[in-house]
């Protein structure tokens, strides 16, 4: 059982599970006010499709896949997320 | 010829996960799932304070949670397909795969739970605009948790082959990888539901 | 004695095109002469819509009596898709008679549709605008609601081209992850029950048009790929009874 743990996604698993701590940490401290809420709010979004792009890459194991395949990945990474962020700001 | 190439190819050679047929289906969602996120918050937009406030009666706690059985699941899957490659441990990945359908299980009854926290409080989809958002995003992810759960029932009886196919490694790790969609999906929709306001 | 392969080619591409019909009568009648693609707006009062019947109620006769006719051709269709996975699936034909069960159940549902239309415009100057209206919500209904008997179609699809055993396969094995997507993607269509307005009413974007796009996106996509698995097979065939006539000892032998 060890020698199947022995792989860099169980490493990745444990920044996870420490990012959604930070970011629930960050997300349910209501004493905050509105602009710090959103800075909390950007930190969160951001923390959100790196673990994303880390499930992907190690999970999904498409840090071996051809560059296409990768390569679509990871612009959806940057595309949504930077849409999200956006949004987020700036619509109204 | 093909020693040759083989030493002067210093990297591990490329391969896709599974099948490139899943990967339509696996892009193709997520691209779905990115337009639900993005009118998401175009309609936030349109009212920030009434999202903001319905926002707080959301359970914050169960919510994370849920990831958490996801995280759990998704390891136990990553080790499950490792396994099945190991002709020694091959016999650890039918269980591996029921531990990640039995965090599936953990994350239905917490879901069907809050559902019944908002129903007795009195809040439905049609309560207001966020409330909407809430229950068919999170009810659509579920539906696709539960067709998950259905793959890697799958997977576990390929799992249980002393000799898996080539096709059999490539639909378990195309299932996998479904199955880590189900979970990304959630490490956005958890944060943008319930934590940023 | 002439010998010929056990498919028949040219009736197999024939129920394939009454699919193709189905969908070219849909565009017509629905939406050409009766104006409902998409549908009337779940919020409109009881009036408005029974005002909506009685200004084309020549148009939607018309358009039904059409619609029926082509669309008992979803039994057809289906068939010719079915009858490749009697072939993809090895022993007792498990998914081959749920295909056949679905589907035969399927295009009823199909064709209640422009009926009920057809009896709203029967009298509808007459007729108490209320009953009208939940008359049309029952068709909206009926449209969408009944989703889950074609997404279990599709699923099935996609597991007897996944298991199929043939040499070639007679589909490729892309066509069965698109079924699957495509059962999950028609599933908002579900939701309508929950909304009078917004993306998942039944005129909404969420439970009406993507469902709608999907399903008949669907329908010209496995056209066409099962156009080419008529071909493939054919060639396979015809490769089978070659072989086999070879394989015979010729008369002077005997």
């Amino acid at each position: 059982m060890s020698t199947l743990l022995r792989t860099p996604a169980s490493v990745v698993w444990l920044v996870l599970v420490g990012a959604t701590a930070v970011s629930w940490t960050l997300g349910t401290d209501n004493g905050l006010g509105p602009d710090t809420q959103r800075l909390a709010g950007i930190a969160i979004l951001a923390i959100a499709f790196v673990k994303v792009r880390f499930i992907g890459l190690y999970f999904m194991e498409l840090r071996e896949a051809p560059s296409v395949l990768r390569g679509f990945f990871e612009l959806y990474c940057a595309a949504v997320g930077t849409l999200v962020l956006a949004l987020f700001l700036f619509a109204h | 010829m093909t020693t040759l190439v083989e030493t002067e190819s210093l990297s591990t050679p490329k391969r896709v996960p599974g099948e490139p047929g899943a990967w339509i289906f696996i892009l193709g969602d997520m691209c779905v799932f990115a337009v639900f996120f993005s009118v998401y918050l175009v309609q936030r937009a349109h009212d920030p304070e009434l999202f903001a406030r319905s926002q707080e009666q959301l359970n914050r706690n169960l919510g994370a949670l849920n990831t958490i059985f996801l995280l759990m699941s998704s390891l136990l899957v990553v080790l499950a397909v490792r396994a099945v490659r190991q002709d020694a441990h091959r016999h650890l990945a039918p269980y591996l795969f029921v531990g990640a359908i039995v965090c599936g299980v953990c994350f239905v009854v917490v879901k069907a739970f809050e559902y019944h926290e908002k129903i007795a409080a009195g809040i439905t989809p049609e309560t207001n605009s966020f409330f909407m958002y809430y229950f068919v995003l999170t009810g659509v992810h579920l539906f696709h948790l539960v067709f998950g759960m259905g793959v890697l029932s799958v997977l576990w009886r390929l799992a249980k082959h002393e000799n898996p196919s080539g096709l059999h490694l490539a639909f378990i790790e195309g299932g996998a990888c479904f199955w880590h969609m189900v979970d990304l999906l959630w490490i956005v929709l958890f944060p943008l539901l319930f934590l940023v306001r | 004695m002439a010998r010929r392969i056990e498919m028949d080619t040219a009736l197999m591409k024939a129920a394939l095109w009454t699919g193709v019909a189905l969908v070219a009568a849909m565009i017509v009648s629905q939406g050409i002469l009766m104006h409902f693609i998409g549908p009337p707006s779940p919020n409109l009062t009881a009036q408005e819509l029974a005002q909506k019947f009685i200004a084309r109620k020549g148009e939607i006769r018309v358009g039904c009596l059409v619609m029926c006719m082509f669309w008992c051709f979803w039994a057809t269709w289906s068939m010719a898709i079915t009858i490749f996975i009697r072939k993809m699936e090895k022993g007792y034909p498990i998914l081959t008679y749920c295909s056949i069960a679905l589907n035969g159940g399927g295009y009823v549902f199909f064709i209640l549709i422009p009926m009920t239309w057809a009896v709203i415009a029967y009298r509808p100057e007459t007729l108490d605008p209320a009953i009208m209206q939940i008359m049309n919500d029952w068709v909206w209904f009926d449209y969408l609601f009944t989703w889950p008997p074609f997404a279990a179609w599709m699923a099935i699809i996609g597991l007897a081209i996944l298991k199929d055993h043939n040499l070639p396969t007679l589909y490729p094995r892309w066509v069965a992850y698109l079924n699957f997507w495509c059962a999950i993607l028609i599933f908002p269509a579900g939701l309508i029950v929950f909304f009078k307005t917004g993306p998942f009413a039944y005129d909404g974007v969420g439970a009406f048009w993507i469902p709608f796009f999907i399903f008949f996106g669907w329908m010209v996509t496995m056209t066409v790929t099962t156009f080419q698995a008529i071909a493939r097979r054919r060639l396979t065939l015809e490769a089978e009874l070659d072989a086999a006539i070879e394989a015979e000892p010729s008369p002077s032998a005997l």
